[in-house]
């Protein structure tokens, strides 16, 4: 069981990306032109917030599908798979790409969409499904730049499945500057590892697979895991020499730098070489932290060397310090589960998540900055099993902070319609509507009398209409002169040419004056008149309008009340519910970190003990050789 | 007799012992299955709160939504979309690196919803991005439009140009 679950820390180290929802989609639809639910389902899809992709997904479908056909399912599924819903989306996915009918998924399409789902399962851990769906992509159809990453998953799961042949043929197609082959080599050497090959193969494809590492994204760390595991492999055969050259050049601000100057340590004491093993061990001793396991075993470690290095006094000293180191490591253990159970551990953990980032692909934030627990959740952080199930936790966590949001907005959402429903009736009693709408109708009437005004001063084109009081007098003066010019002439012949001429040059000048005023008056009454319509014009259509919002005001708050505490109820239901399962899942998380905690008490109590014998042991040694010693000069 | 009790009891604790490891798994796959059903459950009610959010805060007569979209355009990713609205910032929108790989794939963004009386408007969009070679591009594009007694939406159109190595930026109208 124990290799089962290295094997499986092994194979997924080797993975370098990861695989995302949206990579399962098989198909690349564009949005249809203008529907916008469609297009939006779609983005949300896309940028990863599934669980509004699925509700928008869920109304396009309420709405009609308009001939999306089983696109929906597809995004359905997906977006179920990027929430960790995999059961249902497993379903429902294997069941869409199963179907074979070209018209409904091209053979590319199907390949891709085979390759993603193995990909799923195979960063999931479950490995027999994702052989069977690997098995079912067609190389030949996939994309070319999924070949290599296609051949390298297969040969691993194949490798798993102990089908070395398979294997051996997908190592072999994959082309040798791709990343995946030093991945695939070192699976290969891996699994050679348990096998009973004889060791100088094992080491030329760890050779092949340094060789091939610089191909990768994280050259330096990829070689630094390669030279531990082989150098872990060359020790546990008892090759030291071999062990010692690959231990040597893992880098020290390596990952992977603890576990290689142990290991180290022990392949120069399996040499003989006590002096030099204490360098490392001093190393990692100083440069990281207690409640490393590596660390753990060096500090019974190095005094077992003194030992050996003759240095007695030296290692009885290093025992009796290893053993409070011990007890203080093991303080720590136990504050770490008191922690545990005060909320103080995971609930921090928890509540610096990114709220809106949920999901099987929404990784969990473990940084926890000043946290005295920061360095053992990195160390158990390391296990798939525990991810998994935090994972879980926190989803939650977020589910349940998003049922309080909503909630809170239900409660925003009465508060607006009571706010609608109080301006209404401060309308409806101020009866502004009306009032605007008595005022409005008066000022058309007097535009209309206005108008009928002006049409009477300007009927007359020589300007009458718009003389002054003094001038209309003029006027009537003009005639009155112009009449007794003709009764002269009636009356008395008498035809005074000069009068009539003034007259004419004066009546002349007024009527010109008046008909010039006539065209400039009659632009500037145009002008004001059309504004004042346009503006009378704008203030009815306002006027309509806010008539209109009006009539339509109640609609925005008349029966929302009940789906609001309806929904309301619905939420507050759910939330309790979740409580329930939080709680559940809360005690299985906690259940793992105890049981985990516990092991590693235990473990550091069984080298405190390991400490403790061996400096009673030694300080019998010492004390029985001084004893002698001291018998020895009596005698002599 | 004593054998026969001891017998009884080490058969007694195997079957319990059986019984609570297979119901501690059963027990296991059940809580799984319950957060699954959950997690349903949850998404179900967000469409319903999705729904009223529509229907009470944005109704037909006054909603007003600008939405962002590309069309086949491979040589121009897009930064940051800004939205004046009447001379007002109404919304600015950072994109992610999976946001701009969503539009391109066809998803169209609600950038902005709100209520609009019915007038005359001006719509003015502010977009920056950067082209294949790397180079910062700033595009601003101005509609003038009118809104009646029912919804209007726009779409701030990221449209490749075969002619140009630059793609066509606009505000078309939704009929």
């Amino acid at each position: 069981m124990r290799g089962l679950w290295i094997k499986a820390w092994i194979l997924l180290l080797a993975v370098s990306s990861v695989v995302n929802a949206e990579d399962l989609l098989p198909d690349e639809r564009r949005a249809k032109k203008q529907d916008a639910l469609y297009g939006q389902a779609l983005y949300s899809l896309h940028s990863g917030e599934y669980d509004k992709a699925l509700s928008l997904n869920s109304a396009v479908r309420q709405r009609s599908n308009r001939g999306y056909g089983k696109v929906l399912n597809i995004h359905e599924a997906t977006a179920q798979l990027g929430l960790g819903m995999s059961r249902s989306a497993t379903q429902q996915f294997q069941k869409l790409i199963s179907d074979k009918r070209i018209s409904f998924l091209p053979p590319k399409a199907r390949a891709q969409a085979w390759f993603y789902l193995a990909k799923h399962f195979y960063t999931k851990g479950m490995w027999k499904t994702a052989l069977k769906s690997m098995r079912k992509v067609s190389a030949s159809a996939l994309n070319t730049d999924l070949i290599d990453e296609y051949h390298f998953l297969a040969a691993t799961l194949e490798l798993f499945k102990g089908d070395s042949k398979r294997a051996d043929k997908h190592i072999i197609a994959i082309n040798k500057e791709s990343k995946w082959a030093a991945y695939a080599m070192l699976n290969l050497a891996v699994n050679y590892t348990e096998k009973d090959i004889h060791i100088n193969k094992v080491e030329a494809v760890f050779d092949q697979a340094l060789l091939l590492s610089k191909n990768t994204e994280t050259p330096e760390a990829l070689a630094d895991r390669i030279h531990l595991m082989a150098g872990q492999f060359f020790f546990a055969t008892g090759r030291g020499r071999s062990a010692i050259k690959h231990l040597k050049s893992v880098g020290l601000d390596s990952a992977y730098t603890p576990k290689a100057l142990l290991t180290y340590g022990w392949a120069l004491t399996e040499q003989w070489q006590y002096h030099d093993a204490l360098q490392p061990w001093y190393m990692l001793k100083t440069a990281h932290s207690q409640l490393n396991q590596d660390v753990q075993e060096t500090l019974i470690a190095i005094p077992h060397l003194l030992e050996k290095l003759n240095a007695k006094v030296m290692a009885l000293g290093a025992f009796d310090y290893a053993t409070e180191q011990y007890d203080i490591i093991y303080k720590k253990l136990e504050e770490s589960a008191t922690r545990l159970n005060t909320g103080e551990f995971i609930e921090p953990l928890l509540s610096q998540q990114i709220p809106d980032r949920w999901g099987a692909f929404a990784p969990i934030d473990l940084s926890l900055p000043d946290h005295p627990d920061r360095v053992y959740l990195k160390d158990v952080m390391s296990r798939g099993y525990f991810q998994g199930e935090l994972k879980s936790l926190r989803d939650l966590h977020v589910m349940r902070y998003k049922l309080n949001e909503a909630i809170d907005q239900l409660d925003a959402f009465k508060i607006t319609t009571v706010t609608r429903e109080q301006e209404y009736n401060d309308v409806k009693r101020e009866r502004l509507v009306i009032n605007h709408s008595k005022h409005l109708a008066k000022l058309n009437k007097r535009y209309k009398s206005l108008s009928k005004r002006i049409k009477n001063a300007f009927r007359d084109p020589a300007g009458h209409g718009l003389a002054s009081d003094t001038e209309k007098e003029q006027l009537a003066a003009f005639l009155k002169v112009a009449g007794s010019i003709d009764n002269l002439n009636k009356k008395h012949k008498v035809k005074p040419d000069h009068y009539e001429k003034r007259l004419r040059r004066i009546e002349g000048v007024l009527k010109w004056s008046l008909s010039e005023r006539y065209f400039e008056r009659k632009k500037k009454v145009s002008n004001s008149l059309a504004s004042l319509q346009r503006e009378i014009q704008r203030t009815t259509d306002q006027l309509d309008a806010a008539k209109f919002a009006y009539q339509v005001a109640p609609k925005s708050y008349k029966g929302f009340d009940r789906t609001i505490a309806k929904l309301k109820s619905k939420y507050q239901g759910q939330l309790k519910k979740l409580e329930l399962v939080y709680q559940k899942q809360r005690e299985k998380v906690g259940g793992i970190v105890k049981a985990d905690i516990k092991n590693r008490q235990e473990r550091v109590m069984d080298y405190q003990l390991q400490a403790r014998l061996a400096a009673a042991r030694l300080f019998d040694e010492t004390s029985n050789k001084v004893r002698s010693v001291a018998t020895g000069e009596v005698r002599q | 007799m004593n054998a026969i009790y001891s017998f009884a009891s080490v058969l007694l604790l195997g079957f319990t012992t059986l019984v609570s490891t297979s119901l501690y798994a059963a027990n296991q796959a059940g809580l799984d299955a319950e957060i699954e059903e959950l997690k349903a459950e949850v998404v179900e009610l967000n469409r319903e709160l999705f729904d009223l959010e529509e229907k009470l805060l944005y109704p037909a007569t006054t909603s007003f939504a600008v939405f962002v979209s590309m069309d086949d355009v491979d040589d121009f990713s897009v930064r940051s979309v800004k939205l004046n609205l009447d001379q007002q910032d109404v919304t600015s929108h950072l994109y992610s690196k999976e946001q701009v790989e969503a539009l391109r794939r066809g998803g169209i963004q609600k950038i902005f919803a709100s209520n609009l009386k019915p007038g005359v408007h001006k719509l003015t969009a502010e977009i920056q991005g950067v082209d294949r070679d790397g180079r910062t591009m700033k595009r601003v594009v101005v509609a003038d439009f009118g809104k009646a007694r029912a919804s209007k939406y726009l779409e701030v159109k990221i449209r490749n140009n075969p002619n140009q190595s630059k793609p066509d930026f606009a505000i078309v109208e939704w009929k």
